[in-house]
């Protein structure tokens, strides 16, 4: 499979003849990054799975008219944490229906996955990420897994580095006191 | 600000991580996937755009809607009992004949019912004038006390500026 820059990309995209080939180069390309991003904060594989197509025909329909006033790989990750937490919104908005807390949701969710092999201790700490605020846990994420610069994620999310700084330092040591508690 | 400014100095680009989460980074992190997974999602987002329904609000709060199987028939009972309690029984009482106290009032509030009824009853008034004696109607005269004499009605006449001969006319 040939490697091509996001702006090579793009500009396949755009020609009318190679749309389909430029968006499958483009699936390929960013599918891993954004599934396992996606799978992270909403847990389940099948979940993870109609959010990542989601995001992905959300790209299709409108990387024509994407102005290039920032990097692709910065507006595939903006669409990939919206949709994410709109996911989580509408998850937690069925928890109230069923009286049930949206962390309880969660657990249940980590306990059920089928397609996890982590260890005991790589449970507790996607446990600890879980309990996170949903935009705490992107940020972590974001800066823990994907090892993306404050200034990466800045651009992503539209909030300042120091803001992003204060939110990772928090998640770090609510992580670090929830995994050696238990 | 002041707290934001610590954190803030305490965390350089490259801050480093508690020993236990620092190692727990490296390698896998036990995610994993079905079998073949990443070779068939370009085509299955392919294939499904132009179909997608997408994760909507009400296929993630209510899993059920995606189910039709479960929420048909359901819906389908409901639109049956909505049928038999209000539907149906307003048909039924324009049958039966109005004999209880709230048919009557509700036929009374009813504006066709009250046209019927004032037609049926206009046609009674008809009848009963085809049958009585109109005779003294039309020899009756108004006999009031306070009838006026000739001479004031000429002289009323006199002061309209109407020519008092008219009255040899009736």
């Amino acid at each position: 499979m040939p490697e091509f820059t996001d702006n090579e990309l793009i500009e396949l995209f755009r020609n009318a003849d190679k749309k389909h080939y430029a968006f499958n180069l483009l699936v390929r390309k960013y599918q891993e990054k954004i599934y396992f991003f996606v799978r992270r904060i909403v847990i389940d594989h099948d979940d993870a799975d109609d959010v990542v197509q989601n995001i992905f025909i959300k790209i299709y329909k409108n990387l024509d008219t994407f102005r290039e006033d920032s990097k692709l790989f910065t507006w595939l990750y903006r669409i990939a944490v919206n949709e994410s937490l709109s996911f989580l919104k509408n998850k937690r908005f069925q928890c109230y229906l069923s009286l049930t807390s949206p962390e309880a949701m969660m657990m249940k969710a980590l306990q059920e996955d089928t397609h996890y092999d982590g260890t005991e201790i790589q449970k507790r700490l996607r446990e600890a990420i879980v309990k996170l605020p949903p935009k705490q846990q992107v940020v972590f994420n974001m800066r823990y897994y994907d090892d993306l610069s404050y200034a990466e994620i800045s651009d992503i999310l539209g909030t300042s580095v120091g803001a992003l700084k204060a939110s990772y330092h928090i998640a770090v040591k609510k992580i670090e006191a929830s995994v050696t508690a238990n | 600000m002041k707290i934001n400014q610590s954190i803030q100095n305490q965390c350089p680009e490259n801050e480093s991580l508690p020993p236990m989460l620092s190692k727990l980074r490296q390698g896998a992190d036990g995610i994993n996937t079905p079998d073949g997974y990443f070779d068939s999602l370009g085509s299955r987002i392919v294939d499904g755009k132009a179909n997608r329904k997408g994760a909507s609000f009400l296929s993630v709060a209510f899993p059920s809607v995606s189910k039709p199987l479960l929420w048909v028939p359901t819906l389908a009972a409901v639109v049956a009992v909505v049928l038999l309690v209000f539907v149906l029984p307003e048909k039924k009482a324009a049958e039966i004949p109005a004999v209880d106290e709230w048919t009557e009032i509700r036929m009374a509030f009813d504006a066709s019912y009250a046209e019927e009824v004032l037609l049926s009853e206009s046609h009674t008034v008809d009848r009963e004038i085809e049958n009585i004696d109109l005779s003294y109607i039309q020899s009756a005269t108004y006999t009031g006390k306070n009838e006026p004499t000739r001479d004031e009605i000429s002289e009323y006449l006199k002061d309209q500026e109407i020519e008092p001969d008219i009255l040899n006319e009736h």
